[in-house]
């Protein structure tokens, strides 16, 4: 059958010298269909295991003896490994062998149909029907047009030695379905390795570009093996700006490292916000970016927007997160159990740390967040209808580094939650990174601020130094005597409650890893913006193949080829006989009905039964 | 009969297997025409606010439902029986009703009302399908039918009020219920119901009905699940990066695919039980249709879903290009849509040029829909990434 030849190795069995057998090996359909599920079964490792992380947290989990088996198996970028980019091109090279040595083929089936076949051919055909009408030959060959007319094919007849000849066909362009869907195939893998740096590749290859490992390292002493060339035909790469600064790198991870990509302008972030919806979730996250020339030009200014990037001469500006850019804060800090003490005072950046006076402990501002807007139960586990979320105002983390070398983690809010007509502020602190913080619910005085908390806290320990045993005579009378100094104009129920609550703070502070509490006083908030800037010359390309592929499916599947082939020749006993022979590649079903009906139509008009093969 | 000329050969006696363009055309005119004045009253009312992307999806609108209505004439009912309800409930929302105070709303028409009659229409189907094959009723099928149609409308009615309900309150909240695990779901159940319906009419094959329905009845217990369990029916904002035009044509051409595919894996389901049962005598064989027949199905529902399928895929990747930076960054979603797309080229390349039929085919596409179900769900539910549209 037809089918075959095209295909198989069936076609060509004649001369197998080696060449050929290689060649028809890779256009063979055995090799393709294997090929892609082998592509699918390879691509399923780099969804399981989260991929290009940092080595070290690979190396955390598998251990150092998998962790080595898995790199150099390429597990952690299996994408971009030399074995699936193999795969890939395996695959675009059986399918240019297969477009090559089908193609010519199909062309001569497109452009050549000859109305005479020869009469095994026809007998060949999948469906097959041989019938003797007493009608003269012209009759039933005029009758057999008009059949084929009447169901929308254009049916050309020729007559030789007596015999007449009819043959037609239709969707005869469904070959060029094959070209398309095929060739963009390679054109779209093509386009995309030429995306995906190629000649960058292949210099990390070769062993001239060099990714840096140390991500600390300032721009100016990164080693130039580390840069890529200024005029990179694709590169994708990200920068993370503090609002105000000017930056013409961007950079690219490869490996456990990353590669400096030169731009040839300067992105300028002015600033950067986030809108928000009315429950406190992010809406959009905008920069407002100026590029500058070389010589100091402006290029272009506007705004990148998540879902809508600036472009600007074949390179795109993406909005893709956002992070701190290095707030300035100024902060108070209480001494716990140093009664009378002042507070102190504390500035500072976002990204730096601080020395605690000559105390030996040093402070280093991690985080700051503008706003949290959290839901009450995860404030203080109670469902709290009507008001379901809180705002905690801004907050920020600190991490405390003792003399001895213990470190421990602190997150402060600035906004005070109200409960049962008493105000606190929330801090939390944890001793390990990644575990849950404990969170400790601070009593506010009568004038905001934890003062009177910590004075409270300091006589306390004082007294009971002292001595004194904590019966609640004790616990009121040391607060009433700092209550005269702090808040004299307290009332006694408030008093009770404020002990009360103090009480549970204390408790809750039992574990507290440092000798002090720092709040934020004020602060001035500067974000950074991560923008991605890429290159990719070969989209349009990529583009029109999308568009010949999706078209060269449809046609394909719904344009099928149908060819029937006739012969009439007039019986010596009288009346005349008929061949017809007719098959299709696709919708077989659909056309056996078909020719299912055209049987029945030729038999009822020239009164006589068939005889009838169907394949 | 022997001496009648070809002029008096009556048209009647042709077969009526094909069907030509004219009669296509004709049958699609009154459907044409009513399209047109649609579309024109839609130009001419809104056509002021409209960009040029409106105008082109209004005409993919247009031409898509053309050609589906002049091929499938139910979708010709269908349509007006899913937008008169669903405007009809947008005109009610508009003068000021809401489902507190209006019973029409509150029951039938607001968004989570026509999920849950799916559901329910939905899950009475399936039994109905079972029962149909079981006790070999013919008005038992026909009522499974209806059923299913019932379900399938009200869980696009309700799609198309929900649409309109993300916006009510919250203006800038307004979305394509297409943005979270929930309204995928009501899309699933309904288009696949949809779909299934389109090859039982064309084939004849109501029996297929016992197969394909329970898993949608399946998808409909789930579905049930995240509404009272996990209170997934709220409305809530989209995130940023969903805020884009390119999900409403990525989201639902997905589903055309996910629809078929599912489709064919179960008629694959169906095909591999009855010629089992055919061997043995068994009852099943005789209850079913044709094993050709369901072969054919088979085929037809992949080649459809595959075309989809890659257009929704590509659509996906040129919106990760003009949104993330790159078509593709092997994100588990897009590497499992790869997956999919791959094992189904594999599957037409066997069947259509090494000319495979039958059995394994069977295997090959009732298997698949562990892969396309992974991708469609596992994926949301088991791996991270950027699709997080599917997050529980
Ligand atoms: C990435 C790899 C490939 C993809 C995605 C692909 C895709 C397709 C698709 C979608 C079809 C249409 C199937 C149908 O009509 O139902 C097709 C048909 C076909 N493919 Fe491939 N193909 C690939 C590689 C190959 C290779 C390597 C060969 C060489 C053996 C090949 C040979 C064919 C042939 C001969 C047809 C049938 C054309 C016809 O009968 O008109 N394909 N392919």
């Amino acid at each position: 059958m037809e089918r075959e030849v095209h295909v198989g190795i069936s076609g060509e069995m004649r001369s197998p010298s080696r060449r050929r057998l290689l060649w028809q090996y890779l256009a063979s359909m055995r090799l393709a269909v294997s090929l892609l599920v082998l592509l699918a079964i390879a691509s399923v490792i780099g969804t399981v295991l989260r991929q290009q992380e940092s080595y070290s947290s690979y190396a955390f989990r598998f251990g150092a003896f998998w962790f080595q088996v898995y790199r150099d198996l390429g597990v952690y970028n299996v994408y971009r490994t030399v074995w699936y980019m193999g795969i890939v091109g395996f695959l675009v090279f059986s399918t240019a062998t297969c477009i090559t040595r089908n193609t010519p083929r199909m062309l001569r089936e497109i452009l050549e149909f000859p109305v005479r076949q020869r009469e095994s051919a026809i007998r060949a055909q999948e469906h097959f029907l041989e019938l003797h009408s007493e009608l003269p030959a012209p009759v039933l060959q005029d009758r057999l047009l008009f059949l084929l007319r009447n169901s929308g094919y254009r049916p050309r007849s020729e007559s030789h030695d007596g015999r007449g000849h009819v043959a037609a066909r239709k969707g005869k362009f469904n070959r060029v379905g094959y070209f398309l869907t095929h060739l963009a195939i390679i054109t779209i893998c093509g386009a995309a390795l030429y995306n995906a740096d190629v000649p960058v590749r292949w210099s990390e290859w070769m062993g001239t570009l060099v990714p840096e490992t140390n991500f600390n390292m300032p721009l100016t002493s990164i080693p130039h093996s580390a840069w890529m060339p200024l005029h990179n035909p694709a590169y994708r790469g990200s920068v993370t700006l503090p609002e105000g600064d000017t930056a013409d790198v961007v950079f690219e991870s490869a490996g456990d490292g990353y590669l400096v990509q030169k731009l040839p302008f300067q992105i300028h972030l002015k600033s950067f916000h986030i809108k928000y919806y009315s429950t406190g979730m992010p809406r959009d996250f905008v920069s407002d970016v100026v590029l500058y020339g070389p010589k100091g030009q402006i290029l272009k200014s506007g705004v990148v927007r998540v879902n809508h990037p600036m472009s600007y001469d074949g390179t795109e500006i993406y909005q893709s997160s956002f992070s701190d850019g290095g707030s300035l804060l100024r902060m108070r800090s209480f001494l716990l159990g140093l009664p009378a003490m002042a507070a102190g005072k504390l500035v500072g950046r976002v990204g730096q740390t601080l020395k605690a006076g000559s105390s030996g402990y040093s402070i280093s501002l991690k985080n700051f967040k503008m706003t949290n807007v959290v839901p009450w139960s995860s404030v203080d586990g109670h469902a709290h209808p009507g008001s379901p979320v809180i705002n905690l105002g801004p907050s920020f983390i600190y991490v405390v580094h003792t003399p001895q070398g213990e470190a421990g983690e602190f997150k402060t809010y600035m906004l005070p939650i109200h409960r049962d007509g008493q105000s606190f502020f929330v801090q939390g602190f944890r001793e390990t990174r990644g575990a849950q913080y404990t969170y400790v619910a601070i009593p506010a005085g009568p004038h905001g601020g934890i003062s009177l908390f910590v004075d409270y806290l300091a006589a306390l320990q004082q007294t009971l130094s002292g001595g004194a045993s904590p019966t609640p005579a004790v616990l009121t009378q040391v607060f009433q005597q700092v209550a005269q100094v702090d808040a004299p104009t307290m009332s006694p129920e408030k008093q009770a409650l404020f002990i009360r609550d103090s009480m549970l703070a204390m408790t809750q502070m039992h574990d507290y890893p440092a000798p002090f509490i720092l709040r934020l006083s004020s602060f001035h908030h500067r974000w950074a913006a991560s923008l991605q800037v890429t290159k990719w010359p070969g989209t349009i390309v990529i583009y029109w193949g999308c568009v010949a592929l999706v078209l060269g499916i449809f046609i394909l599947f719904y344009l099928p080829q149908k060819k029937v082939w006739a012969e009439l020749r007039a019986d010596p006993e009288g009346g005349s006989r008929l061949l017809l022979g007719a098959g299709a590649d696709r919708n077989r079903l659909e056309f056996a009905r078909e020719f299912a009906g055209w049987r029945e139509a030729l038999e009822s008009s020239s009164g006589s039964t068939s005889t009838s093969v169907t394949r | 009969m022997a001496n009648s000329r070809v002029e008096n050969w009556a048209p009647e006696q042709l077969p009526n297997t094909h069907r030509t363009m004219r009669d296509t055309i004709f049958q699609g005119a009154p459907w044409g025409a009513a399209l047109t004045l649609s579309a024109g009253f839609i130009v001419f009312r809104y056509g002021a606010q409209f960009g040029e992307w409106q105008y082109l999806v209004l005409l993919c609108w247009y031409l898509a439902l053309l050609v589906a209505g002049s091929l499938w004439r139910s979708l010709q009912l269908a349509v007006p029986a899913v937008v008169i309800p669903a405007l009809a409930a947008v005109w009610m929302y508009s003068v000021g009703q809401t489902p507190e105070n209006s019973w029409i709303l509150h029951y039938f028409l607001q968004g989570l009302a026509g999920a849950m009659w799916m559901c329910g229409l939905l899950l009475l189907a399936t039994a109905t399908y079972i029962l149909h094959v079981w006790l070999r009723s013919e008005p038992l099928g026909r009522w499974a039918t209806r059923l299913t149609w019932a379900g399938t409308l009200m869980g696009f009615i309700g799609l198309g009020v929900r649409w309109r309900e993300t916006y009510i309150g919250h203006p800038s909240w307004g979305h394509i219920p297409v943005s979270n695990l929930w309204e995928v779901f009501v899309l699933f159940c309904a288009s696949t119901s949809l779909f299934y319906l389109y090859y039982e009419q064309r084939y004849r094959a109501r029996a297929l009905g016992a197969f394909v329905m329970p898993l949608v009845a399946s998808a409909v217990g789930f579905l049930i699940w995240l509404t009272f369990a996990q209170h997934m029916d709220r409305i809530e904002p989209l995130i940023p990066a969903l805020q884009s035009f390119w999900m409403k044509l990525h989201v639902p051409m997905m589903f055309v695919g996910y629809a078929n595919f599912t489709v064919a894996s179960l008629v694959g389901l169906a095909y591999l039980l009855a010629t089992r049962s055919a061997t043995r005598g068994g009852a099943l064989a005789r209850a079913m249709p044709a094993p050709e027949i369901m072969d054919d199905v088979m085929y037809r529902a992949i080649a459809f879903g595959f075309l989809f399928f890659t257009t929704a895929t590509i659509l996906g990747a040129v919106w990760a290009a003009k949104a993330w930076g790159g078509f593709w960054s092997w994100d588990p979603k897009e590497t499992w849509a790869l997956i999919v797309w791959l094992n189904y080229a594999g599957y037409l390349h066997a069947r259509v040029v090494k000319g495979w039929r039958g059995t394994s085919m069977a295997w090959w596409s009732f298997m698949s829909i562990w892969v396309v179900t992974f991708c469609f769900l596992g994926v949301n539910l088991f791996l991270s990434g950027l699709h997080s549209y599917g997050k529980l």
